[in-house]
């Protein structure tokens, strides 16, 4: 496998100097309570069951405790007394090849930072902070894997994760705009670019432009309907995406949420919207700020917050009759359990659909879909990003459900390889493409 | 991901299917990745049509093209490339045009 082939010349290749600094970084992201943290779990074991790779996989490497161990045999080893002075009684490791490979292994390879077991550990351990820090830590040993990294390096390079063109994004935007126009049957209807002292700068995932387009039309009908004052962006600022939040080299992720701080000043919007896409929100909305060390001189906003706006406010009206087909919703971690967005979409699902069934369980106690934390992006991993995705794929099947929902492109992407894995037999759209279907225009 | 069998030859893939040398890529290549990746007995001129105008704008300028130029270029609705490649114009068609695996949220 070339992936792998690739980690061992790169463990190989270590010298001295790269585990110094590893620690250092790994150090430097932790926080007080973090490092209490790696002295504190008490291998109660509940976390195993909350783990969707654990339920998928029942070995011991896919318990939290186990990857918290991991982790923490090697900061005892370096930052406590009795690590230093007798190792072997507080099971401390010395940070080597073999370590490093194991912290490779445990945190990008068995975690999708989706935080489930967070919450239900009896002590309210932090781990995806602590396997953040680790990653932050690989990533100065030069043990991110390369196409993680790849991603992480189109948004440097060309503002958007897959280097997509000015010219083609352009292009884009604008027979999208054609398409929306024949839909509505109005010549009116815009996707407007670079529209100065526009309300709302809106932002999406470059995923929808380079492949799947429908969602961004459907957005535009939806602030078309309502009669928004909105702008996309040419420049970069318009991909809401951040991988920035996976491979934890913060300074690499403010980088990238410089683009959307920058196309709000140089447009003048009030207000930054963020598409339907997890980590993009968690990325803008909660870690921008501290990546950035300051806060943002506008208001941010997801799409869903927006779009449950629009309808209690009566500035779109929607017709559920138009969607029978069965609905359930899919609960993405960045969105949901850390990112807060919890209520909005399922207010706005129950207006534009007859028959919505919730998964169980959901919301902040959802099941990642094992497409979080990067692992769509490293192909070396995909055994178990689908193996881990057998939970999610039984919570569906368990709704009995036709279309499921997702307000995220990225777990889009998982659930739709997860259909055809597990033949689940179903739809997959986002929130903005079910309202757009039961949008009625003569209220 | 074990090789699959070609032509006499070992083709590597990587673990999602992509090819790991998209230069040993050809179009009975195609017809191979077709049914062991996306399930399709048969190819119609509609994917053909799709999938060598990925791979002529794949050896031109080394990326995958915006499904807007899948469309444009070969006439092909947009609905219409959905629906001839079941996992989509990224893992669908461009893992049979023998391209690698395009960065990003795919």
């Amino acid at each position: 496998m070339p992936e792998l082939d690739e980690l061992e010349s790169r463990l190989d290749a270590l010298v001295e100097g790269d585990f110094q600094r590893g620690l250092e970084v790994f150090r430097s992201k932790l926080k007080e309570a973090e490092a209490s943290y790696l002295n504190s779990c008490v291998h109660c074991g509940l976390c195993a069951s909350s783990c969707h790779y654990h339920r998928a996989d029942a070995t011991l490497e896919n318990v939290p405790a186990h990857k918290l161990d991991v982790i923490a045999a090697v900061f005892k080893r370096n930052f406590t007394a009795m690590g230093r002075v007798a190792p072997g009684l507080v099971g401390a490791r010395t940070f080597d090849r073999e370590m490093a490979k194991a912290w490779v292994d445990a945190v990008f390879g068995r975690c999708s930072l989706c935080g489930r077991c967070s919450i239900n550990c009896t002590i309210g351990i932090a781990m995806p902070r602590i396997f953040r820090a680790a990653r932050a830590a690989l990533g100065a040993m030069g043990l991110t894997p390369s196409d993680l990294q790849a991603t992480v390096d189109n948004s440097l390079q060309h503002g958007n994760n897959m280097a997509i063109t000015q010219e083609d994004w352009v292009e884009t935007v604008q027979w999208i705009e054609e398409e929306l126009q024949m839909e509505v049957d109005d010549p009116e209807a815009k996707l407007p670019l670079d529209k100065k002292g526009a309300k709302i700068l809106f932002t999406v995932n470059p995923r929808e432009p380079k492949f799947f387009p429908l969602s961004l039309q459907a957005s535009a009908k939806v602030f078309w309907a309502a009669k928004e004052d909105w702008t996309l962006s040419s420049d970069p600022g318009w991909d809401l995406t951040n991988y920035g939040l996976f491979n934890c080299k913060d300074d690499e992720a403010g980088a990238i949420t410089q683009n959307l701080v920058d196309a709000m000043e140089r447009l003048g919007c009030k207000t930054l919207v963020i598409g339907e896409c997890g980590h993009g929100y968690g990325a803008a909305r909660w870690e921008g700020p501290e990546w950035l060390q300051k806060s943002y001189p506008f208001e941010i906003k997801s799409i869903l917050e927006l779009m449950d706006d629009y309808l209690r406010e009566g500035r779109i009206h929607v017709d559920p009759s138009k969607n029978t087909v069965p609905v359930t919703l899919h609960d993405p971690c960045n969105l949901v359990r850390h990112g807060g967005i919890c209520e909005a979409q399922r207010r706005v699902l129950r207006k534009s659909v007859t028959t919505f069934t919730e998964m169980t369980p959901n919301r902040a106690e959802n099941f990642c879909c094992g497409g979080g934390g990067g692992q769509l992006s490293m192909a070396r991993y995909k055994n178990r990003r689908i193996q881990s995705g057998g939970v999610k794929a039984g919570q569906i099947k368990d709704t009995g459900a036709k279309i499921v929902v997702a307000p995220c492109h990225n777990c889009i992407d998982q659930l739709m390889e997860l259909n055809k894995e597990y033949k689940l037999n179903v739809q997959i759209k986002t929130v903005a493409e079910m309202v757009a279907d039961a949008i009625v225009t003569t209220a | 991901m074990s090789p699959i069998a070609f032509n006499g030859t070992a083709v590597e893939q990587n673990e999602e299917g992509f090819l790991v040398d998209p230069s040993v890529w050809n179009e009975e290549l195609a017809v191979v990745l077709a049914k062991a990746e996306e399930g399709l007995d048969q190819l119609t001129d509609d994917h053909w049509s799709v999938i060598r105008f990925i791979r002529n704008h794949f050896n031109e300028s080394g990326n995958a093209p915006m499904v807007r130029s899948m469309c444009k270029g070969t006439g092909v609705p947009l609905k219409r490339i959905y629906e001839l490649f079941p996992s989509g114009p990224a893992k669908g068609a461009c893992k049979l045009a023998g391209l690698p695996k395009p960065d990003g949220c795919v």
